[in-house]
């Protein structure tokens, strides 16, 4: 539940998602689920040369379980923060 | 382990109705568009059609050709996305983007092949053209809605069932019995099993902890593993 509370915080910030077939969207963060689904908007494919097609969506909505990495914005990374709740979801408590 | 998409022709009535669903796991019609076009893959646009959205799969089945349709579960579904751009297509539609289970390079170059030899299992991409354009946001919702019905099914549950000795999983499970006492009498924190390796005993008092509720148990059971077995 950590990454859901933190990438809840993220909402309205720039995020870029890579999926697990190279695909790389940039776009705005709209919303998140339990199940780690993210919404986009104002989508742009990052690579356009290789996936032409995709060249602007406006919404985007990418099933979690397909999502390799989410690009933070620096803006949104608070580490200290992060640090402590990691440290205790680990700790389960 | 994703289908990805694939054929289905099953309708109700004489063959011309709505789509059979599996309303016994509880599958439900979401909804029903009239007038969709389906473009799959790179292919051009087929004859309009209905597409019907359940809460497990999207499914559109052609006006024209009975024995035409298709499906795909949301579970298969990476992306769904609006498509307004007629750079990127002419006309305003659902983008989606399908998980295969393949290697995406070997679905590309097969565009020049008639569609009729087109293996549906390794179509990546698929598009959903209304002649309604004003429909695109609300299907979209209904997309994300249906999306989130479906998480990953978790799959290591079952190694876990030959370890757990809770009350409801020895009423749920009396046909593993057998198969576990090696584990329970193993267990050193237990006296029962530890005592003098009495497997007749073992079960007996196995047994004894069985409640009344054992037969609803296993007919749930039997429910679940057939819903398992048809997906």
């Amino acid at each position: 539940m950590l990454f859901f509370s933190y990438f809840k915080d993220l909402v309205g910030k720039e995020v870029t998602v890579e999926l697990k077939n190279d695909l790389a969207i940039r776009g705005t963060l709209h919303s998140v689920d339990q199940y780690l689904n993210i919404k986009l908007e104002n989508t742009r494919v990052v690579d356009q040369d290789k996936y032409p097609h995709m060249l602007s969506v406006r919404n985007c909505f990418i099933r979690g379980s397909v999502v390799r990495y989410v690009q933070l914005p620096p803006e949104g990374v608070d580490v200290d923060l992060l640090h402590d709740a990691t440290r205790r979801e680990a700790r389960g408590g | 382990m994703a289908p990805g998409l694939r054929q289905f022709t099953e309708r109700r009535g004489d063959g011309a109705g709505q789509p059979v669903i599996d309303t016994d796991n509880g599958e439900e019609l979401m909804l029903m568009f009239r007038e969709v076009s389906i473009v799959i893959g790179n292919g051009s646009p087929e004859s309009p059609g209905t597409l019907y959205i359940s809460t497990k799969k999207v499914l559109w089945l052609s006006d024209v050709d009975r024995t035409k349709g298709y499906a795909v579960d949301f579970l298969s579904i990476s992306l769904h996305a609006v498509s307004r751009d007629p750079e990127a297509y002419p006309s305003p539609c659902i983008y989606t983007q399908i998980e295969t289970g393949e290697d995406e390079d070997e679905s590309e170059g097969s565009d020049s092949e008639c569609s009729d030899a087109l293996d549906l299992s390794k179509v990546t991409e698929m598009r959903l053209v209304p002649s309604d354009p004003s429909q695109l946001d609300t299907l979209f919702q209904v997309f994300c809605e249906c999306a989130e019905l479906n998480p990953e099914p978790v799959e290591d549950n079952e190694e876990e069932h030959n370890w757990i000795f809770s009350a409801d999983q020895l009423a749920d499970e009396t046909a593993e019995v057998e198969d576990s006492e090696w584990n329970f009498s193993q267990n050193p924190t237990s006296s029962i099993g530890h005592s003098n390796g009495d497997h007749d005993l073992v079960r007996t008092v196995l047994e004894l902890q069985i409640n009344d509720h054992r037969f609803e148990d296993a007919e749930e059971m039997e429910h679940e593993h057939e819903s398992k077995g048809r997906h």
